[in-house]
């Protein structure tokens, strides 16, 4: 319907007000401003300024649009390598951080028993030197829990906790520790490459959550669109294996569940087909070593114990290794059993037996950015964390320091890590929110939120770049700069540590490192001019990338297999918990848009679910929406049922990132934290919590649950995407 | 009096403001669903009134189980106003709030709607949303709102725009150097933060246009287009 403005005034005949109708040239300064529809509204200027998203550690380049001094939406940088422009939900709700209602906005000292929650504010003075007078009544006694954050604030935490004889642990909840493990045995190389997904023809993803939450997902989703269509006559295929239809499992073009754990199996089944077929680009006399590896289980065995049907496993074979650029990539469930480090490993030896290391389309690993002054953060694993009971039970420690790290939500009750902090003799967490962990702390300084200050971000991987941020808004609150907080502690206990940093501030510190840095790297030019241009453009990369070649290629001598705690009669399903788009593992539920976002799968919102193969709830009984029990040897939780088709009729399925008994009004006492499930059980070798290795069972409740379920297509009602009405299956 | 329609109409006629989605790229991410949120001031409806169904996506990620264990399958498809040619929803508007701009938008005078929802029940892709209540962010939340677009109040339709805010903003800026926007230019905040590039935008009238070219592509479909209505937008089936 074309409505042209004369016509609506024909039409109710109000003449009169013509000339308060936009559209009339010249009479628009008149208008009440709400009077104008939102199609004729003048945009009013903005301002943009670069950052480096802070929301997971991918490192994101961002553009934020601040208008009157409010930053009003966060965009991608389109010159930033890592996301080209592009951004995820999680970034986009990063405003919901700067302006969270419940962002802890002065010091406080706590009062009343620990973890009690009851705080009084107290001056920055007392609270810097209550802290200070802590470091020094226990020398060598402080142990730092921060979240990763490689730049300078990882060599000024480094310095300073190096000259305090402490002990600083980067501390990655998602963190890729069996990657990272499988890699440095593979390759012999510490760093993650780049997966060219963008330019493989065929891939072969084991468990990888590489669209939803793996290593750098807006990289990543940016690469799947091109592997897809970007390329003209070509279009990427791509086959997911894991034990549940995980979001990233929905795009492919098959989806290949089998038994938990048994990963690294198939891919030892795969790899002895292709072997046997001889489709292989290895090196003269590298054969015999893979004929050892896969000689070691018949394929009959493997279909078996993956429960792949041999004709399944052969078709994936011949598919990989016909494949003009093949690549297999590990991850997600994959990685997360006793065995994960192991499976990878086999994941990394398919690549090694097509040859596709440093290929188009295949691994390839990126000179990394030189001369950025001491700034890796690399994060230890679970295990490093559990280990430091000991030290505080036996007094080697007792000063503990949290930024931006929540261990007592994100590690499992059946770790004991809470003693940690019960035997700490003082508490100190630099936190802008309380979560679970900085509620049970005895002082907090809080940090400004990462858009209200100075910081940069090194992106490694495919993407090495030195992302800097700079304050796009005035800091809200009495908050302060963790890193003006260490430099002043510096001076305060002066001496050799105050040498070593002896900046006044962060800002002056980041300056310096970069100052170095562009000396080497733009020689020439003057550096007040280099940096203003640094700041516009969000950082420095390079131009393009130089490839860097590997040469240790070591194979696993067996593959392992994965160990499982709970008794399979008692216990007869398997557990898979995932993180959600938005939430991730906790981190995002005090902001409501991500709450109120909904899962993809389920359209679950502002809530905690069970998934169940339909099949197997009828079995039990269980109707759609009644909340069951769902017990582990270490914990039980209750939460609603939602049928899930993509699990398989052995497996329990929960989402992360509820559950949470602080942090704040939107998360706090919403949902069930799966985690309390979980075994402490680690993979063998990188000590990463092996999240998939807990066997459950599920009990009806009778009761009947609200999960809200903002599903427009309507149960009945489901069309199929091509947009034929069917009914439903 | 200047006649409306010649406002936005560049030398070479008016625009027809179209989308294309790629099936085969779009994941179900949902970075659409926040960008557009936050660009559109669109309200949060808390756990409590999204159980009752009254919780506004203007963009959303609708999702299709097919299948059975272990043949299972799940699609994502994103939908958004399609901004009819031939739109359900203007003709049954009393006092109308919904009508067509010359360049292909279907568009909403929030001050006009009169809250009968007639329009929302005959809207076959159920796009539009329906404020129960005067919207609500809690302090200082309410700081991030987007000055381009009102807030609108309770008992108010509203749905996607294709943000007409930047359209506007990029024409007024062409208008000025005397040129037509050129494709690119606009991008509403669903297509400008999509990481994997499955949503494009611009100009139907532009032979040359991306999304001139993609919609003729034999993947193409329109959604219910059966029923007549014209969208603006042409979806990509996923690929085989
Ligand atoms: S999709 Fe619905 S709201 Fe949009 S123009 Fe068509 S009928 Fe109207
Ligand atoms: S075009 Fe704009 S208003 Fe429409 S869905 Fe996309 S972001 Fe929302
Ligand atoms: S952002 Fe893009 S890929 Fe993600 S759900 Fe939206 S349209 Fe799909």
């Amino acid at each position: 319907m074309d409505l042209k403005r004369r016509d609506f005034l024909k039409v109710l005949g109000v003449t009169a007000a013509g000339s308060l109708l936009p559209g009339c040239a010249g009479e628009t300064k008149k208008l009440i401003p709400y009077v104008i529809p939102d199609e004729e509204i003048i945009p009013g200027v903005a301002d943009w300024y670069a950052s480096v998203c802070r929301e997971c550690d991918a490192g994101c380049g961002i553009l934020v649009r601040v208008m009157e001094g409010r930053a009003k939406k966060v965009e991608g940088n389109p010159a930033h390598p890592v996301n080209r422009g592009k951004l995820c939900a999680k970034g986009q709700a990063s405003l919901q951080g700067l302006y969270n209602p419940d962002r802890i906005q002065e010091p406080l000292q706590r009062e009343g028993a620990r973890g009690e929650g009851r705080f009084r504010p107290i001056s920055w003075e007392d609270g810097i030197s209550r802290w200070v007078s802590t470091l020094e009544k226990y020398p060598g006694g402080a142990v730092m829990i921060s979240r990763p954050v490689p730049g300078t604030l990882s060599r000024l935490f480094s310095t300073f906790m190096k000259e305090i004889s402490g002990r600083l642990l980067f501390y990655d909840p998602s963190g890729e520790g069996t990657l990272q493990a499988a890699n440095r045995r593979s390759f012999g190389v510490d760093r993650f490459p780049e997966y060219d997904i963008a330019n493989a023809t065929y891939l072969l993803s084991f468990g990888t959550p590489f669209l939803s939450d793996w290593l750098s997902p807006v990289h990543y989703g940016l690469a799947y669109g091109e592997m897809r269509q970007g390329r003209p006559a070509v279009r990427g295929r791509f086959v997911q294996i894991e034990p549940r239809l995980s979001m990233t499992a929905a795009s492919a073009d098959r989806w290949v569940p089998l038994r938990p754990g048994t990963e690294g199996l198939l891919a030892l089944g795969i790899g002895q087909v292709i072997l046997k077929e001889g489709r292989v680009r290895l090196a003269q006399g590298d054969r015999s070593r893979f004929e050892k590896l896969y000689g070691t289980v018949s394929l009959d065995q493997i279909a078996a114990k993956t429960e792949v049907p041999r004709e399944e496993i052969i078709r994936l074979a011949r598919e990989f290794s016909e494949a003009a650029a093949p690549l297999a990539i590990g991850g997600g469930t994959a990685s997360s059993q006793t065995n994960g480090t192991n499976t990878l490993m086999a994941v990394n030896a398919l690549n090694l037996l097509v040859g596709n290391l440093g290929e188009s389309g295949g691994i390839r690993f990126i000179e990394p950015l030189q001369g950025f002054p001491a700034a890796a953060a690399t994060p230890v694993s679970d295990q490093a964390l559990l280990n430091l009971k000991d030290s505080f039970k036996n007094k080697k420690r007792s000063l503990l320091m949290l930024y931006q790290s929540n261990p007592l939500y994100t590690l499992p009750p059946s770790t004991h890590f809470g003693e940690v902090f019960d035997q700490a003799a003082f508490t100190v967490s630099f936190s802008s929110f309380m979560d679970e962990s900085t509620a049970m702390a005895d002082l907090i300084l809080p940090d400004h939120f990462f858009l209200e200050a100075w910081g940069d971000f090194l992106s490694d991987g495919g993407t090495p770049a030195a992302g800097l941020g700079q304050p796009v808004v005035i800091p809200r609150n009495n908050t302060r700069p963790v890193g003006d907080l260490f430099l002043s502690a510096a001076k305060r206990i002066g001496g050799n540590i105050e040498k070593q940093l002896p900046w006044t501030d962060f800002r002056t510190m980041l300056e310096d490192q970069w100052k170095t840095f562009l000396a080497r790297e733009v020689p020439g030019q003057p550096f007040e001019i280099a940096w203003i241009e640094r700041l516009q453009q969000g950082g420095w990369w390079k131009p393009e990338q130089r490839l860097i070649s590997v040469s240790r290629r070591p194979l696993p001598e067996s593959i392992e297999s994965a160990q499982f705690e709970g008794d399979e009669k008692q216990f007869p399903f398997y557990l898979t918990l995932f993180e959600s788009m938005g939430l991730q593992r906790g981190e995002g539920a005090n902001r409501p848009w991500l709450q109120e976002l909904p899962d993809p799968a389920t359209t679950v919102v502002w809530g905690s679910w069970v998934e169940i193969n339909p099949r197997t709830a009828r079995q039990y009984g269980i109707q759609e929406r009644e909340i069951v029990r769902v017990i582990s040897p270490y914990g039980e939780v209750e939460a609603p049922v939602i049928f899930f088709p993509g699990n398989r009729p052995d497996l329990i399925s929960m989402p992360l990132g509820q559950g949470h008994t602080a942090y704040g009004r939107y998360a706090k006492g919403r949902g069930v934290n799966p985690v309390i499930l979980l075994a402490p059980l680690v993979d063998r070798d990188s000590g990463t919590l092996a999240m998939g290795a807990t066997r459950v069972r599920i009990e009806r409740t009778g009761r009947r649950g609200k999960p809200v379920l903002v599903d427009q297509t309507g149960e009945g009602t489901r069309r199929s995407p091509e947009g034929r009405r069917r009914s439903e299956t | 009096m200047v006649d409306y329609r010649d406002q936005n109409a560049p030398p070479g006629g008016p625009y027809q403001w179209g989308m294309v989605i790629d099936l085969d790229r779009c994941t179900g991410c949902e970075a659409c669903v926040v960008a557009c949120r936050a660009e559109n001031n669109v309200r949060i409806s808390g756990e409590e009134e999204a159980s009752k169904g009254r919780a506004n996506y203007w963009i959303r990620i609708e999702r299709y189980w097919e299948g059975e264990y272990p043949n299972a399958q799940l699609k994502f498809m994103p939908v958004l106003c399609q901004h009819c040619g031939s739109a359900p929803c203007e003709p049954v508007c009393p006092v109308y709030a919904a009508y067509h701009t010359p360049d292909g938008l279907n568009a909403q005078v929030y001050n006009r709607c009169v809250g009968v929802r007639y329009c929302g029940n005959n809207c076959p892709y159920t796009v539009r949303y329906f404020n129960w209540f005067d919207p609500h962010w809690d302090e200082p939340l309410n700081e991030q709102l987007n000055p381009d677009v009102t807030v609108r109040s309770g008992g108010v339709m509203e749905k996607c725009t294709f943000c007409v805010q930047r359209i506007r903003g990029a024409q007024r800026t062409a208008q000025k150097e005397g040129r037509r926007v050129k494709d690119g230019e606009i991008t509403p905040a669903c297509v400008q933060s999509c990481p994997t590039e499955a949503l494009v935008f611009g100009d139907r009238n532009d032979p040359n246009s991306r999304v001139s070219k993609l919609k003729e592509s034999r993947r193409g479909f329109r959604l219910l287009e059966e029923l007549g209505t014209e969208p603006a937008i042409t979806y990509l089936k996923k690929a085989e």
